[in-house]
């Protein structure tokens, strides 16, 4: 896959399209995890620290529509954009039919009120997969709702922004102040 | 394809009767598939130790969290909180430290690079 994905990061002038239909079944996500983090590593210009980072956005991202989206037996759509140089764009539908499916202004407005709480309750068991994980290390978080049903979320994330140095900078491994040395 | 992870528990010897301490081993990826199963090994050790319960979660051989998992993290810190212990974390990976800084999780559980280091802060309560 090296020599392949080389090549198309040294040639491709369109941005790379790669679609992965998955059942709604959270099995499958290690091996999801994995192609994530050799997409990352193959075949763009983010660091490792991105491509783990992007990992974490794809499997909440799909969770969300494993969990609420997609009743069982269904299947949701994974698509990868990678803009050569500039940009890596992540798609993720569900149909719509699962238990829980939120419309997309109703996760706009989830987004914009914990954003606006200063501080997110720690002790909560979830909600930290799309409004702590995914909007942080992602620059642009878009909910549409698909014609046929279901939703569509799309996250884009630059290859060169303020807030990735800013976060590459402030989240530093090597320099973590809350890596305690005693 | 199923995401694999062990989870395994060993005691810690301690001079204080009263204080009980365990390293909690974490191998494998934390995921939707398992943590729901996963995480109740950690509740039987809270219900069998209803005080002094100090845990030292070992992160050396883990190698990824969902926001789930993080949840359940925070749920455990809780608990063994409101019955006077503890739980740190020792041997963290770059890539799970960094997902538990996203969350802010590292305001609140203390990460150790070592064994050694996150005993010593739980057998003479620097932590």
């Amino acid at each position: 896959m090296n020599n392949i994905a080389t090549t198309l990061k040294n040639s491709a002038k369109e941005p790379v399209r790669i679609k992965i239909i998955l059942p709604t079944t959270a099995y499958f996500m290690s091996g999801i995890r994995d192609f994530t983090l050799s997409l990352i590593h193959n075949m763009t210009d983010f660091s490792e620290q991105w491509a783990y980072r992007f990992q974490s956005v794809v499997d909440e991202l799909c969770n969300n529509a494993i969990e609420h989206g997609s009743r069982p037996g269904e299947e949701i759509q994974i698509t990868f954009i990678n803009n050569t140089s500039d940009s890596l764009e992540i798609v993720v539908e569900d149909s719509g039919t699962g238990e829980h499916p939120m419309k997309a202004a109703e996760l706009d407005k989830l987004i914009e009120e914990k954003s606006k709480s200063s501080e997110l309750d720690m002790t909560s068991l979830r909600g930290r997969g799309l409004t702590k994980i995914v909007k942080e290390w992602t620059d642009e978080l878009r909910f549409e709702d698909k014609v046929d049903g279901g939703l569509r979320v799309i996250v884009k994330k630059y290859l060169h922004d303020t807030k990735t140095q800013k976060l590459e900078k402030g989240l530093s491994l090597a320099g973590d102040q809350t890596h305690i040395v005693i | 394809m199923a995401t694999s992870i062990t989870v395994t528990i060993e005691d810690v010897e301690t001079q204080d009767p009263e204080m009980t301490v365990k390293i909690v081993k974490f191998v494998g990826q934390l995921d939707e598939s398992n943590v729901d199963e996963k995480a109740q090994i950690v509740y039987g050790l809270i219900s069998q130790y209803p005080k002094n319960l100090n845990l030292i979660l070992d992160f050396d051989g883990l190698e990824y969290m969902n926001s789930k998992s993080i949840g359940y993290l925070t749920d455990w810190y809780g608990k063994v909180f409101e019955s006077n212990g503890k739980i740190i974390i020792a041997k963290i990976k770059p890539n799970i430290l960094d997902i538990l800084q996203v969350v802010g999780l590292t305001q609140l559980i203390k990460t150790f690079p070592t064994m050694e280091e996150a005993k010593f802060a739980v057998l003479n309560k620097t932590e």
